[in-house]
Order: structure tokens, then sequence, then C-alpha cells
């Protein structure tokens, strides 16, 4: 087409564009240059003009509701900007739901864009198939997807994008999206930017026959099309065509016509359509000069481009980033790269200017010009400063990524990547790269990477492999797998354990099969690889195989971690007990079958632990004998399993209802304790003299000697055999010896002369921390602080480690409390602090504080106090500093304390303060009116802090004031509160008064948790006691019912199918019902439970929840209740059976309701079941039985439980029964039967007593001739010292006193006597026993006189009776008897109480201070050591 | 036990670069505590683990020290954090436990 024409018809056509201006098209014409104004948003909204924010959102703003980051698509080379016009041209009928997906897939398409620039192709795939997944496409999306098949597509090439969009267009097409002009033109946009050719008459036949409505836009970009190819005669039809349907003119179709014009050849008059323009009332835009610039770049006429830009700049034009890329690509595109610097120096690098960086690099990529790009990329890169670096590795790497998916030769790759490396730009740009071509699963290019990585020494490793395997794995392709491990076999890997299991194996119908293919191709190298891969298949499959294998002494080490799930899975599924038992003793006894320096015993129970743990309740009871079998037979091969292990797994088989199989886990406990360490200093010199001898080492035998010694103050010793073995010494000897030196103040110079010693041998050297402390610790004392600071200054230079507590720090400060130099003191720990030895912590300023209060300076010390507080934010001792200041009657200083600790520490722990103070100090109502305060919390690490306080120290009153007053208290655990108590009365045997806890725990309704119960149980069998429940024991730590619960039903076990199942049943809101029947069960509240329960009965609980309601209600005698909810668990679990504890407990209840038939019923079905029945049961049912006299019944009992040897319970209750039948000989007999079997010396007092409760006087006088009859005949003493103290107790002064005169030798059993005392502390009526036997026994000497006056006074002290005490005193000082102090610190203390002054001096000491004096002279004295 | 001791002796790691691999990881974390156990899954479609493993310790102290220190592989920075839920758990079932 002739050039003039086409200009001839383009004026004619922009005359009519001006006449727009006037025109009542309702369309305002702007001439003004302020693109940014609204009005011209108006105007240009039809057009693919410059979006600006402002614009694009509001057009937008309709189908993407608070878009949040909408702005970003106007980044994109000249791509974005249509969106707005989609949104504005088609009809919004999506509902909800599609407005949603198309929120969310714009936001993941924006997300891209605003990083990187682009969108790949493999997200705009998984989106656009998401979408056609759901079936029905909106009209929106369908735009979205098409609008993002063009130059947002980069990396992909021009005719993909195309080919793209049009597999879009069908595909929504075919799913029923109705397009609307909207979408044809978005996809001419796609076609302009994908420099796509088509025949646009053809697009707009498709169009009619769509009978679709072509639009300004339509015509606008077809207009676009047509320049774009140069052909101006095209354009002009179309020209023409608008104008004849008096379309407006806008500027976006000047812009085409400059590019059509300069496509055409006609750069001048591309160039003058900016004068036509401005004819027109139109000033040329930013675009405009955009379009003309490229149209000089494509010409590479650099001259008239940079003239033009400085002409445009002049004109207020400001060029950006996204304009320069447009032009910077129209020129590569032309072929005048080499201009390319000179533009680029207008790249300004910034954060937003990346994603057109990018986009741009990317571009010039796909399209061959590399390396402009590199150019681009490195420019960007050099220009950015720090805080782009995070942009700059981006972009390198996305760059990288690109040029390894575009298959650019790897020399040219390497290239890149070195220049990059070697710029700095990238610091692992070949791992990089790599990482890339592995995952486009470039296998040949991979292996070249990796070759040239290996000559570079950078890391290869074996899964930089399973990129590879990926689709040999999916196809199965065994052969390429091989050829891979081949490749890795040439670069020296093998593959490892991560490689073999997720990308090999699976290959594979088992292991076996992978064994043998692999073994042939031997690709795998590693014999230990190919072992672990066959166990695990083995030991499912064959278990003698296995051991066949593995016990071949040939065969590799490999750890059995690697396939113990098999061999669990193995043993679960196996009958052959024998294969496991081998098994398990040969990676019991064989290290080969664990990790190196772990123990192969240990890990082995470990093991065992997991095998349980992996099996099913179900399938343990099925296979219970099959484990009884395998347990019984490891132990028959001395297998041995630490005690932890055995708890762990004992609460395993409790879980699922299987005890019985405990007794054969607890045969596998090793019952030989480590040998004690060698202790004697004379066999450890002849060890060392026998290893010298042999010439064998014996560094650590003389390390061994030199501290035993040292600990037996042999220091001469010590120093000799240092002196022996000067080269020998280490570290650690020398650090024994200094520290044995500076226990003595007088071998100061010693421990001196070694630290020099050392300095001088090996200034290096580091002593063990203890050792530098005890030479700070006795130089301080020596007033060398000097010394003491560069010590320290020298540990921290050697960076002697200190324990986390510091406790040595503290330790070693304290020992400088007494010499009373708080200067000294703070001089060291500011030393410490500053050095950063140690952080402040209250315990370790404690010692500065202590300073004043053991001068009884209270002010001082408060004040001190304080000061750390100001210094170290600590507030040490402030518990003595209060108590203090309380005894004193300090009122106004206690006062400044509280404030200032109300203020500094907060109120809640002022008042926890203020309150262990008052308790501590003994003035309890003030304690109260403290717990009193309303908002008080319970704080459990405070009052722990107290409690172990008060259990240290023996703090009975104030521990058991503050257990009673904290009963009320918010949040206050009670059972913790009862286990401090339990804790304190069992450090003195005081077994009343645990028992006192355990009965106040009933009647507060605290069901107590496993560990105050076993703490219970400790104390009473310590004290010869009957323990009246079951004892439990538990694994490790503590773990509450309600953790078990969550954790159970979230169990996963992949293998566990009926779990699983069960899993699903249990729906999330019975588990809350169940953990909240379980936390009121265990706050003693089952009886709410229960009422909750029945209310929603219907609901399917585990066994383990209806059975602890059942516990918790049978302990609150609630047998009619429990019995209802065993029914109801009945009805959901056919099988539902009780634990051993609730059935004990019922047996309990049973005998206690003198159902002694059904209990016995019962006792008999838990023996069939093979379960324990608790020595509670056992003893109330025995005693019930007695009661009625029913001795056949006992004998039952007895013959039930097979017990072995003699169990008072059945001896006591038959002697009972047998009196009861009125058959006192039979009891007689059998007492004396059991105190005349050898090796029985029993304590028959329980006997007696039950016998002389039922009995009359001949009872007594049977017992008193079987007695008697014992001890003269048998020389057997305690039966008839029990019947003495019996009498006694019983205040049968007469009868005992006969007794005595039968039996003179009687007066000689002092020992039973003290016995029989001291295990009834406090029984009523005991001091009247004592004042008897002081009275009827005349030779107690002055010592044993001693003793029972102190039980004495002690008793009346506990009771609180001073005049009792007053009188005691009096005795003890008429018959001579020593007072010990222990007594007479006791009866300060009891004056003190009522207010008077005892007539004698207070021992100043504390209780445990006498009370270890008094240990310290009679071992039997022990006992007295109670209370205090 | 699994689940309590797990959820004081396990921690989650990631950020963890593609080039380190369970020995890497194992290696690193030795030198606080001894790693009873490391989890690195892969991911079967990418052939790449998936940025992210979980390590258990014998002890809780070795966690705890662990999680107090910053940790570098490969010149990265990787996060560490308690393990939180029972990913753990769920995951369960392959060989490494």
């Amino acid at each position: 087409m002739p050039f003039h024409s086409a200009r001839a018809n383009m004026a004619a056509l922009l005359r009519s564009a001006r006449l727009l201006r006037i025109s009542p098209s309702g369309l305002r014409h702007i001439t003004g240059t302020n693109r940014t104004g609204s009005t011209p948003c108006l105007f240009y909204s039809g057009t693919p003009s410059r979006t600006r924010n402002g614009v694009l959102s509001r057009f937008i703003g309709p189908a993407l509701r608070n878009g949040p980051s909408s702005a970003v698509w106007t980044s994109p080379v000249g791509c974005g900007r249509s969106y707005a016009v989609a949104a504005d041209e088609r009809e919004d009928a999506s509902s909800a739901l599609l407005s949603q997906q198309f929120d969310l897939s714009l936001t993941r398409l924006d997300t891209s864009v605003r990083k990187t620039g682009r969108i790949t192709k493999t997200l705009l795939l998984s989106i656009f198939h998401d979408i056609c997944k759901t079936g029905y496409p909106s009209g929106n999306l369908a735009l979205l997807l098409l609008r993002s098949c063009g130059s947002l597509l980069p990396e992909v090439p021009l005719d993909q994008r195309t080919a793209l969009a049009h597999q879009v267009w069908e595909k929504l097409q075919g799913l029923g999206v109705k397009f609307d002009v909207s979408h044809y033109n978005a996809l001419l946009k796609v076609y302009l930017q994908n420099e796509f050719q088509f025949s646009p008459s053809d697009f707009l036949d498709k169009m009619g026959e769509a009978n679709v409505q072509p639009n300004r836009v339509t015509y606008q970009r077809l207009i676009a099309a047509y320049c774009q190819t140069g052909d101006m005669e095209g354009a002009s039809t179309i020209l023409g065509f608008m104008k004849t349907k008096d379309l407006p003119i806008t500027e976006a179709v000047f812009n085409s016509l400059v590019t059509g014009h300069s496509r055409a050849g006609d750069i001048e008059g591309a160039k003058n359509i900016l004068s036509v323009m401005r004819t027109a009332g139109l000033e040329p835009s930013p675009d405009t000069y955009v379009s003309l610039l490229s149209a000089y770049a494509e010409h590479g006429d650099l001259d008239s481009l940079k003239t033009t830009m400085a002409e445009a700049e002049s004109a207020d034009c400001e060029f950006t980033h996204r304009d320069m890329a447009q032009v910077i690509h129209s020129m590569v595109r032309a072929g005048h790269q080499q201009h390319v610097p000179h533009l680029v120096e207008h790249f300004k690098s910034s954060h937003g200017s990346l994603p057109d960086t990018m986009n741009l690099c990317l571009s010039l990529v796909t399209q061959g010009h590399h390396d402009t790009s590199f150019h681009i990329l490195k420019t960007f890169c050099t220009q950015a400063d720090d805080t782009l670096r995070r942009d700059s590795i981006l972009l390198s790497s996305l760059f990288l990524k690109h040029c390894v998916n575009v298959d650019l030769p790897l020399t040219t790759i390497q290239g890149y990547c070195q220049e990059l490396g070697d710029t700095g730009m990238h610091t692992s740009a070949l791992t990089f790269a790599l990482s890339c071509a592995l995952e486009a699963k470039k296998t040949d290019v991979s292996m070249e990477m990796m070759k040239l990585m290996k000559e570079q020494d950078l890391p290869i490793r074996p899964h930089y492999f399973c990129p590879l395997l990926v689709q040999t794995l999916k196809d199965k392709n065994v052969a390429g797998m091989v050829e891979v491990l081949k490749k890795m076999q040439d670069l020296g890997l093998s593959p490892d354990a991560d490689m073999l299991y997720t990308f090999i194996l699976p290959l594979f119908p088992n292991r076996n099969a992978a064994r043998k293919a692999l073994m042939d191709t031997g690709v795998l190298g590693d014999c230990k690889a190919i072992l672990a891969v066959d166990v695990p298949s083995m030991a499912m499959n064959n278990l003698a195989e296995l051991y066949d294998l593995l016990s071949d002494p040939s065969s590799p080490p490999v750890n059995h971690n690697t396939f113990r799930a098999g061999l669990i899975q193995g043993f679960r599924g196996s009958d052959d007990v024998e294969s496991m038992v081998k098994l398990t003793e040969l990676i019991y006894r064989d290290d080969r079958f664990t990790r190196p320096n772990s123990d192969p015993a240990e890990t082995t129970s470990y093991f065992l632990y997991n095998f349980f743990e992996r099996m099913t309740e179900e399938e343990v009871h099925q296979n219970k004998d099959k484990l009884r079998k395998y347990l019984k037979m490891l132990r028959a091969q001395n297998i041995n399993i630490p005690t932890n292990i055995y708890r762990g797994i004992k609460t395993l088989l409790e879980k699922y209802h299987v005890p019985e199989l405990t007794k054969d886990v607890m045969a596998l406990v090793d019952q030989q304790e480590a040998a004690a360490a060698l202790t004697d200093p004379k066999v450890l010199e002849q060890k060392l003299v026998q290893l010298k001898a042999a010439n064998k080492p014996f560094g650590r035998t003389l390390y061994r000697t030199i501290v035993v010694l040292c600990e037996e103050e042999n220091l001469q010793q010590a120093l000799q055999l240092k002196q022996q073995h000067e080269d020998q010494m280490t570290a650690e000897i020398y650090s024994v010896l200094i520290r044995a030196c500076s226990r003595h103040d007088d071998h100061l110079e010693v421990a001196l002369k070694l630290k020099k010693e050392i300095d001088q041998k090996d200034p290096s050297m580091v002593l063990e921390a203890s050792a530098y402390l005890s030479l700070v610790r006795v130089l301080s004392k020596d007033g060398r602080v000097e010394g003491a600071l560069d010590v320290l200054t020298e540990m921290k230079q050697k960076e002697v480690v200190l324990n986390k507590t510091h406790s040595s720090l503290f330790h070693t400060l304290n020992s400088l409390v007494t010499k009373g130099e708080a200067p000294v003191i703070q001089q060291l720990l500011d030393t410490i602090v500053t050095l950063g030895l140690a952080k402040p912590s209250s315990s370790l300023c404690a010692p500065l504080v202590t300073v004043y209060l053991n001068r009884k300076d209270l002010s001082g010390a408060l004040d001190m106090a304080m000061q750390c507080q100001e210094r170290y934010q600590v507030f040490p001792r402030v518990h003595d500093v209060l108590v203090g200041l309380i005894e004193n009657g300090e009122k106004e200083l206690l006062q400044k304390a509280i404030e200032f600790a109300t203020e500094r520490r907060g109120e809640m722990n002022a008042l926890y303060d203020l309150l262990f103070a008052f308790l501590d100090a003994g003035q309890y109502k003030e304690a109260r009116k403290i717990v009193e305060t309303p908002g008080l919390r319970a704080k459990s690490s405070r009052l722990q802090w107290f409690a172990e306080k008060c259990i240290v120290n023996n703090k009975v009153e104030a521990l058991e004031q503050m257990v009673d007053m904290t009963s009320k208290l918010f949040e206050c655990d009670r059972d913790e509160m009862f286990s401090y108590l339990l804790r304190l009365y069992g450090k003195s045997n005081n077994w009343e008064k645990a028992e006192g806890v355990w009965l106040k725990m009933q009647e507060d309704t605290v069901i107590p948790r496993e560990r105050t119960l076993r703490l219970l149980a400790d104390i009473l069998k310590a004290n010869g006691q009957e323990v009246p429940f079951e004892v439990p024991e538990t694994w490790y730590e503590e773990r509450s019912t309600a953790e078990h619960l969550k954790a159970e039903p979230t169990r996963s076990s992949v293998e566990d199918e009926a779990q699983t199942k069960m899993k699903q049943e249990f729906s999330e809101d019975t588990a809350k019902f169940q953990a909240h029947l379980l936390s009121l069960c265990r706050k003693g509240k089952a009886k709410e439970a229960f009422e909750i329960l029945k209310q929603r009965s219907g609901e399917t609980l585990s066994s383990s929840c209806y059975d602890q309601l059942i516990c918790g209600l049978l302990s609150k005698g609630k047998y009619e209740d429990a019995m209802e909810v065993k029914d109801i668990a009945s009805s959901h679990i056919p099988d539902f059976s009780l634990t051993n504890v609730s059935n004990s407990l019922l047996i309990v209840t049973l005998s206690k309701k003198d159902l002694v038939e059904d209990a016995l019923d019962l006792l008999r079905s838990m023996v069939q079941m093979d379960m324990e029945p608790s020595q509670l049961s056992i003893s109330s049912l025995v005693q019930a039985q007695g009661r009625r006299g029913d001795l056949a019944a006992i004998q039952e009992v007895e013959s039930l439980m097979g017990s072995s040897g003699i169990n008072m319970t059945f001896v006591n209750n038959k002697a009972m029964a047998h009196t009861k039948n009125g058959d006192l000989d039979s009891a007689v007999d059998l007492l004396e039967s059991v105190c005349t079997s050898p090796d029985s010396n029993p304590r028959l007092y329980t006997a007696f007593q039950r016998i002389l409760d039922v009995g009359d006087d001949k009872a007594l006088d049977k017992l008193s001739v079987l007695t008697e009859r014992l001890a003269n005949h048998f020389s057997c003493y305690r039966p008839i010292t029990d019947l003495f103290v019996l009498l006694l107790d019983q205040g049968r002064v007469d009868e005992a006193t006969f007794m005595l005169n039968r039996c003179p030798a009687l007066a000689e059993q002092k020992d039973w006597m003290f016995s029989n005392i001291t295990s009834k502390a406090l029984n009523r009526g005991k001091p009247t026993t004592i004042l008897h036997l002081l009275n009827l026994i005349p030779d107690f000497t002055d010592e044993e006189k001693e003793k029972l006056f102190t039980y004495l006074m002690k008793y009346h002290v506990l009771e609180k009776d001073l005049s009792s005490a007053k009188s005691v005193f009096e005795q003890m000082k008429a018959e001579k008897v020593t007072v010990n102090e222990l007594t007479l610190k006791r009866l300060a203390s009891l004056y003190t109480e009522a207010g008077e002054t005892p007539p004698f001096t207070e021992p100043p000491m504390s209780y445990r201070f006498y009370a270890d004096k008094l240990k310290d002279k009679s071992s039997s004295i022990v006992e007295l050591t109670t209370e205090e | 036990m699994a689940a309590s001791a797990r959820k004081v002796t396990a921690m989650f790691v990631s950020k963890i670069p593609w080039t380190v691999s369970s020995k890497e990881l194992r290696e690193h974390f030795g030198k606080f505590g001894k790693v009873r156990m490391c989890r690195l899954p892969f991911d079967k479609e990418t052939g790449f683990h998936k940025g992210f493993c979980w390590i258990q310790f014998n002890k809780e102290e070795e966690l705890v020290k662990t999680l107090q220190e910053k940790h570098m592989l490969e010149g990265r920075k990787i996060n560490v954090q308690r393990n939180i839920g029972n990913s753990f758990e769920t995951e369960k079932g392959n060989y490494h436990d």
C-alpha cells in the first residue's frame, strides 16, 4: 500500500478525532498533560493506557473486593494494564464462591509478579487446572487466565504463550464459559504481546460468529496489530471503520500509529504523529514517547533516541523503569544490542525496579539474548546497595535457572556462575545452577555440573541424585535408576538411607527383589546399605532367616535402628518365639547392631519397650501366651533390662490391662547393681604398682588413687604420689590436689605452689572450675583479694565452664560470710558479673545479705537486699530478712521492705514473700490474713519453694499451717500440698501423721496422684505398716491422665488399623467429655462425674475412663454407683473388665460391707485372670473372714495367693478366726508353729491384739503360757515382749507385772521394747507405757533412761502439754538422767510457745545439729530425730 | 511415652538448604547432644527434601541448649523451634525414627 495514501487517510481520520472534542458523547475530552488527574482516568478508561494505582483499583475494585495488591499488576511490561479494562467491560455475575476463587487465584499470581516480575508456566497451569477442576470457571477467572498468557510469562517462548492462550481459551469454552468482548479483547492483547501473526478480519469474523460485538478497544487493538507488522493500510481501514461508527480516537491509537509508521520504515512519519496529536489537542504522553523511543531503538538510531529522551524529559515526561525496559527490549529484538549499555545507564536499581528487570532479563534469555541479559543483570547487581543484596541474588538465581531451563551450553552457564561468584553477586552460583538442572530433571547437565563442582572441591552428596530418580521411580524403570546410581558411583558416591527408602526401594515389590536387582548391578557399593535394605523385609517375613543372616559374624555391622520398625512388625506377626529370642539376644549382646558408643543392652531394652508400645491392647491380649513364652525365654538367656525400662513396660501393660505379664518383665530387671567403685587406697596403690610393673597405662588408677587419698585427707601421701609421677600429672589431678589443699587454710601455700607449678609447666592448662573456685575462696579468706580476682580473670580467659546454677560460685562467696566482709564479697561478685562468669542471681547475691543477717543487722541486710534489686534485679534472702523483721517487731522496716517489694516485684510476689515470712515466724494468724487477700491465687512455684524449705528444715508446724490455710486458695493443687506434708513426715518416719494425711485427703475428697500414694506407701512400709492400697508405679515422670487421654486418640500408627478405626470413632467431643470426667475423678468429684455420665451414658468412652470412674466411686464408698458405671461400660464394651486397682478396691468395699462371699468370688476371678490383688484387698478380705471366724475361707485366700513363707496377715487373722470360733488351742498352735519355724522372728503384737479383742481372760492365759514357753524353751523372746508391751499399752499393768515376775528375762528384752515403742510413735497411752516400763523395769541404764525420757518428752512436746513436760523434766533431773540438748531444745520451744521463759539456756544450734549429734552418739537412737 | 517425650526433646528445623542432608544435620546438631532421630522428609515429586526436618535429642537440656543458639548451615541461617503439634506422629511410619 502506498505510503502517502495511508498518510492522507490518517489525516482525515484525525480530524474526526478532533471532532470528538465537541461530540456530546458524554466523554469529556481533556487536553491537559496531567495524566494523573482524575478526569483523564475516565477518558482513558477504555484504553490500554498507562494505568496508575488509583485508576486500576477503581476498576478492578468490584471484582476484587479489598484485593490487597492489585496495584502490582501495573508493573510487568505493558501488560497488567488491561486487567482494568476487562474488569470494567465484563458483566460481573460471579457468585461469592467464584469471587473468592478469583481472589485466591489473583493473589497467587499477584504475589509471583510482585516478587519476580513474572508468572511461571507451572504456576499458571496449576491455577488453570485448579479452576477447571471446580467445573464452573467464572468469567473473570477466565479473563485472568487469558491475561496471564502474555508478557507475564517471559520464560516461555512467544509462540508457546499464544498456544497456551489458545489452550486456555478452548478448554474454558468447553467448560461452558461464555466469552464476551472482554475476553476477545484480552486475547487480542495477548496476541500483541506475543507478536502473534493473525488475520484481524478473521478475528472479527469469529467474534461475529459468536455473536459478540467488537467495541472500541477491539478496534484499537486491531489497529495496533496492523501497526505491529507495519501494515498501515490495514490500520487505516480499521480507523475508517471506527470513524463510521463514530468511535473516539484515543491516545492509544496514536501510540500504535507511531509504531506502525516506524515498522513501515517511516521513522519521520512516526515522529510526525506527535505533532499530529498536538494539533488534535492531545499532548504526547510518556507512552507516546516510549513508542517513539522504541522506534528509534529498532532502527538503531541511538542519537535520535537520546535527543528524544532529553526532549521528553524537558517536557516533564519521566520514564519509568518499565518504559526503559520496553525500549531496551525493542532494541535487542531488532538486533542492536551493542547500544544497550548506553541505555542501561538509565536503569536505576531499586527494589521497585526488580520485577521489571527480571521480566526483561528473562525475556531476553528466552529470545536468545542471554549475554545482553547478563549484562543488564550485572548492571543491576553492581548498582545495588546492601539493601538490594537479596534482590540481586534473587535476580541472579532466576537468571541462572532460566539459562539452565533453556538449555544454554554448560560452558556458558559455568562462565556466568564464575563471574557471579567472582564479583560476589551470588555465593553459590554453580550449586544453585545444579539445583535448577536437577529440578528440571536434566540428568546430563546435572552430571556435568556435578563433575565440575567436584573439580572445584564443592561438596557433592548422595541426595543430590534424588531428583534424577523421580521419573525412574514413577516409571518403575529399574534400568534407568541403575543408570543414575552408576553415575553416582562414577562420582564416588553411593546412595544414602533417605534415597534408598524414598526413591529406590519403592521401585520394587519387596526388599528382597530390590536386593537381588541391586546386588547384580553392584551400584550400591556399600554392603551395609544392602543389608539395611534387606533386613526390614526379612524381619517382617522370616525371622529365622534373618537370624541366620545377622548372626553370621562376617555380616557387616548395621544399626538395628534401621530395621527396628521391621523387626517389631516381624515380632508382632510371627509365632517363631525361638527366633525372636535369638534375635533379641543377638542385638542385646552384639554391638554390631548398635551405634558406636552406645550400649547394646540398653538399646535392646528400648527395643523391648517399643515392641510393647507398638502393639495394640487387643494384640497383646491375643498373644499373651506367646509374649509370656518370649519373656521367659529371655530371662533364661540372662537378658537384663534397666529398672526404668521395666517401669515403662509395666505402665504399658497396665494400660493394656494385662498386668499379668508384668511379672515376666520384672524378672528381666538386672538385680546386680554396678560394682561399687574402688575406694580402698591401699588396693588402688597396689594396682598402680602392678600396672606400672606390667608397663600398662595407669593414668586412671593414679587419678583414682589420688582422689581417694585426698578424700581421706591423706594429703601428704597424695602429694608424694604426685611427685613420683610428675609426668603423669593432668589438669584433672591438679584440680583434685588443689581442691584438697584449699580445704584447709593452712595448706593455702601448697595450693598456690601447685598453681604456680602449673603456670610454669603449661600455662594453657585448664583446671576444673571447682579447683579455681577453691583457690578464690582460700585467697579471699586469707585477705588476698587481688589474687582471688586474678584467678577469676584467668577463669574467664580460659573459658572455664561453670555449672548452670553457679552453686559453686555461691559456695565460694558464702564461705566468706563468716569473715563478715561484705566489701570483699561485693568485689568478687562484681568481678564475676562483669567478667560474665555468671549472671547475678538471688542465690549468688545472698552471701552479701547473709553477712548482715549474721550480724543481726536487719536494717543493713534490707538495704543490701534492696541494693541488689537495684543493681542486679534480684532480691536475695528476702525471706530471711522479712522473718527477721517480723520476729524483731521492726514494723517500719517491714513496711519499707514490703512497699519496695510490691513496687519492684509486683503485689502478688510481695504477698507471697510476706505470707512465708509470717509462716516461718510462726505468726499464723497474720499469715492466714494474707492468704485470704482477695484475688490471691495459688502460685505453685512459690508454694513449692516454701514447702521445700519446710521439708529441709523440718518445719512441721509451718508446713501444716500452710497446707491447712491454703485449702480454699484459688487454683491450689491440693494433692501437691499434701504430698509436701507426706514428704516431711516421711523424713521423720512419722507414719501416723502420714496416714492422717491420707485420711484428710479422703475427707477433703482429694484424689491422690500416684506419686503421692507411693510416698505414703513408702512411709508405711518403712515403718512396718501394712499399705492399705495398691502401690502404683509409673514411668519416669508423672503424666496426667488428661494428657494421656489427649495423646491416645491422636496417636497414629500406620500399621494399626484397629486403632485408626477407633480414632475415627472417637470424636473430639467425646474426648473432651471424657477428659472432663477424668478431671472430676481426679479432683475427687467422682459422684459429680457419675451424674454427668448418666446423662450421656449413650456415648462410648474408653475403658480406662470407666475404670477410673469406678475407682473414684469405690474410694468414696459409692458401691452401687460404681456398679452402675460398670453396667454402662459393659453395655458399650462387651468384654469390659476392671483393672487390677479397681478390682482390688471392689474387694475392699465388699469386705467392708461384709459381702465376704462376693469378695472372695471376685478374688477368685482376679486370680484366674492372672491379676494381682492389692495387699489391702487381701487383708481387708481376710480380716472380714477372721471376724466371722471363717477359717476355711482364709485358707482358701491364702492358697489362692500362693504366698510363700509366712504372711502375718493370714496368721493374725487365722488366729483371730480360731479365737472367734472358741478354738483357742488352734490359735495358739498356729502362733507357736509360726514362732518356731526356722528363720522367723515374727512380731505378734497385732495377732495378740486381735485375739485379745475377741477372746477373754482364758485367751490371755493361753497366750501367756505360749509366750512364756517360747521364751523359756526356745529362747524366743519377742512374742513375750510383744504381749508385755501390749498389756502395758492396754493399761493391764497387773497382768504385765505378773508376767515379768514369771519371766524375769523379759527385763532384758529392751531392744524389743524400744522397737515396739518407736514403731508406735504416737499411740495413745504410750506415755503411760513408758512410765510403766520405767517403773516395772528397775535396771535401765542411764542411756536407756535417756532414750525413754526423750520419747516421753517428745510426746508431750508434740501434744503441747507443757505441764506434763515440766514434770518429766523434773523427774529426769531427780533421776539424774542426762537431758540431752535435743530434749532441751524441744522443751525450750514448748516454753516459748506457751509464752514462758525456760528455766535453762536454750541450746543455740539447730534441731538438726543436735539430732545429728545424738545420732553419732548412738546409732540406735536414729528414731529420735523425728519432727524437727 | 512417645508423645510427651518427643514434645520435650524434639524440635522442628526449617529453612534447610537443599544441599544439606540428614547426615549434615546430624553432624551439626550432634554438637549439642546426641541426636536420637533426624527425619528429613523428601518430596517424591521433586526429589528434593522439603526444607524442614525434625530432630530429636535424648535429653531436654540438649534441646533447650540448641534452641538458644543461632544456627548456620552452608552459610545459611536455619530456623529451629520446639516441635509443636504432632506432625512427628502423623508422618511416622518410615524407617528413621
